[in-house]
């Protein structure tokens, strides 16, 4: 083992080394961003700084509708995942089939992207096709549009693929919680929601909003199982990706891009400086818990 | 104690199954209004179980509980009189003292000012008066204890649950907290139901023990009772020091019943029960009430055994005797410069009056 003490170079390279990796990681991101703000773009001898990209990327109402769509996508997905996120770590730590549970829940994970989407694609269509059947047979149209590829079939997909992240990140959280503070919570006179709400909430709503934040940025970053699934409209991931195979990369492309690496930069930063704050926080109570407690 | 005749608490044939494990079994029991009940039991033994099911934290798998004779079987915990103080780790660390302790009192809507007042009471009541805005984790283990106790107690209902709460303190703590507690529960008169594998600590503070072992009521009575007249086998086993004699009946008549233990008979009193000749029973003895002697006596029983070793204690001296058969007999007696030294290996007569053994059938 190193010697950090007897020479302060190798404490400070370690960090050094840390540094680089993790500048060379981000600079790929971090060089888009600076193109996208050149307004002679990519490859030019002159840099002029400009917000005039962005200004074209946000006035183009395709992509603005992109947007939209995927703000929806995202907010649907927060909306139906992490509920079920939750609800599915609070049945982990009841049942004794742990490993088996973990195992399902994970399990969408352990499939590629683009096979998943097509599974599920050939799915739908099937369900699409059963249904359409039963409508003319029942005379009902209105089921001839169930799991017809759209908004639903996309965020079911979304909602598949997010759910596992969403329940580790809730389930790190809830480990720290005593199932004991419920029961103490119904004995003090409160309904189940009431002890959930008033106690358990509050020491788990890290995990909570950490797993909604992170939920947003994959429905940002997906492309293949929505662009499999989407039906009519199109997200901003799909515009992104279809315009750099069809036209190549523009000034618009790093601005696009640009937006989504700032956007998820600032989120993930925001969690993390908050995560780390917290953590700080209760090593302190911990280290205060730790005490020896003697005799009054 | 203060304990009236109105039952407060009772189950009727309870029983709880974990899938095939059964951890309470058809158990009958009824705690009068006022007492300090304490369910006493080796680890494992389903006592907790017991409480849980009378608080609401579980549902029977058969058998009703009923509170104040209000049948509340299937009723969920907040719905019930009781309030539940736990071993541990169940004050909510997000909450101040003070939020703690006025917990149940905010679900209830009562105003800022009566909540403040009720929860300053509480506080004084339980040695914690101006703790309020401290953090749980500003706490030591006994006032953490304390805090839940006061949460419990303000709620005013009938019936406070306690599974274990002197379980993580040290020893010390332990015995100021059982005396504080049997304290409380004498200011504010509502019956308390505890739970504990502690023999010390039931005594301590119990009016009335029952005895739960492999999830069965071994047996039910007042400390005293418990100690000096156990009227089963088991309790004989796990209260205080006994020594056990395993023999068959030979004869019986005017109260008295001959054992004979395979190596020499004795006699012990029957207290009215009808047994039959050749029934295997056993006979208990306290430590305390064996002693050495040069010969027989009047009403007393006697034995021959072999001195095996004499351990000091500092108050008491605990001698070690060995029966033919092998059995080891435990002889406590006050320790004095006056008791006579004896060999190892010689032969002495252990007796003790006839009417301190106790007859166990079952």
């Amino acid at each position: 083992m190193l010697d950090e003490y007897g020479n302060i170079w190798t404490y400070r390279g370690k960090w050094l080394y840390l540094l680089f990796v993790v500048g060379a990681l981000l600079l790929p991101s971090f060089y888009i961003i600076y193109i996208s703000f050149n307004e002679h773009g990519f490859g030019a001898r002159i840099y002029e700084f400009t917000f005039d990209w962005y200004r074209i990327v946000l006035g183009d109402t395709m992509l603005v509708a992109s947007l939209e769509w995927t703000g929806y996508l995202a907010l649907g997905t927060v909306l139906a995942a992490v509920p079920m996120a939750l609800l599915a770590a609070k049945f982990y730590k009841r049942t004794r089939y742990k490993v088996a549970f973990v195992t399902l829940m994970l399990s969408p994970l352990f499939v590629p992207a683009d096979i998943m989407g097509s599974s599920l694609l050939v799915y739908f269509k099937h369900l699409n096709a059963f249904f359409r059947s039963l409508g003319q047979g029942l005379g009902a149209d209105w089921l001839s549009t169930w799991f017809e590829l759209g908004f639903i079939t996309a965020l079911i997909g979304q909602i598949v693929y997010t759910m596992p992240y969403a329940f580790i990140i809730i389930l790190i959280t809830m480990s720290r919680y005593r199932e004991q503070q419920t029961e103490a919570a119904r004995g003090c006179g409160a309904t189940a929601w009431q002890a959930f709400w008033k106690v358990e909430f509050p020491q788990i709503r890290v995990g909570i909003f950490s797993s909604c934040a992170f939920v947003i940025i994959l429905s940002f970053n997906e492309a293949t199982r929505t662009a499999l699934l989407k039906g009519g409209f199109d997200t901003f991931s799909n515009v992104l990706v279809s315009q750099m195979l069809n036209v190549g990369m523009s000034e618009e492309s790093y601005a696009m891009a640009g937006t989504m690496s700032i956007v998820s930069m600032v989120v993930i930063g925001a969690i993390l400086v908050y995560s780390m704050a917290r953590a700080e926080r209760l090593e302190r109570v911990a280290r205060a818990k730790a005490e020896p407690v003697m005799s009054e | 104690m203060s304990a009236s005749s109105e039952t407060a608490v009772e189950v009727v044939d309870l029983t709880k199954h974990y899938g095939p494990v059964a951890a309470v079994r058809s158990v009958n029991l009824r705690i009068a209004s006022g007492q300090y009940f304490v369910l006493l039991g080796p680890s494992g033994g389903g006592k907790t179980t017991l409480l849980r099911l009378i608080g609401g934290f579980l549902r029977p798998t058969s058998g009703k509980v009923l509170l104040h004779g209000v049948d509340v079987s299937d009723l969920p915990p907040n719905k019930r009189l009781t309030s539940m103080v736990f071993q541990s780790y169940a004050l909510f660390p997000h909450m101040s003292v003070a939020r703690n302790v006025g917990f149940g009192l905010r679900l209830r809507r009562m105003s800022d000012g009566d909540i403040r007042d009720k929860v300053n009471a509480m506080l004084g009541l339980v040695g914690l008066t101006g703790l309020g805005e401290r953090m749980p984790h500003e706490l030591s283990g006994g006032q953490q204890q304390r805090v839940q106790l006061a949460r419990s107690l303000v709620l005013d209902t009938d019936i406070l649950l306690l599974d274990e709460p002197l379980a993580s303190l040290d020893a010390k703590l332990r015995k100021d907290m059982c005396l504080e507690l049997k304290h409380i529960q004498e200011q504010v008169g509502i019956t308390f139901l505890h739970v504990t594998h502690n023999q010390e600590e039931a005594m301590t503070v119990a009016d009335h023990i029952a005895i739960i072992a492999d999830g069965r009521l071994v047996e039910s009575a007042t400390p005293q009772d418990i100690y000096r007249n156990p009227q089963a086998r088991y309790t004989a086993e796990f209260i205080g020091e006994k020594n056990l004699l395993r023999g068959r009946v030979v004869s019986s008549g005017d109260g008295v019943t001959g054992i004979d233990l395979g190596y020499a008979t004795v006699r012990v009193m029957n207290s009215g029960k009808a047994i039959g000749i050749g029934a295997d029973v056993s006979l208990s003895i306290p430590s305390e009430r064996l002693f050495l002697v040069d010969g027989p006596g009047d009403g007393m029983e006697c034995l021959t055994a072999t001195f095996v070793e004499r351990l000091f204690l500092g108050l008491t001296n605990n001698d070690v005797v060995r029966l033919a058969d092998g059995t080891d007999l435990l002889i406590r007696s006050l320790a004095s410069d006056a008791a006579p030294d004896v060999a190892q290996g010689a032969q002495v007569t252990v007796a003790w009056k006839r009417g301190d053994a106790r007859l166990h059938t079952y």
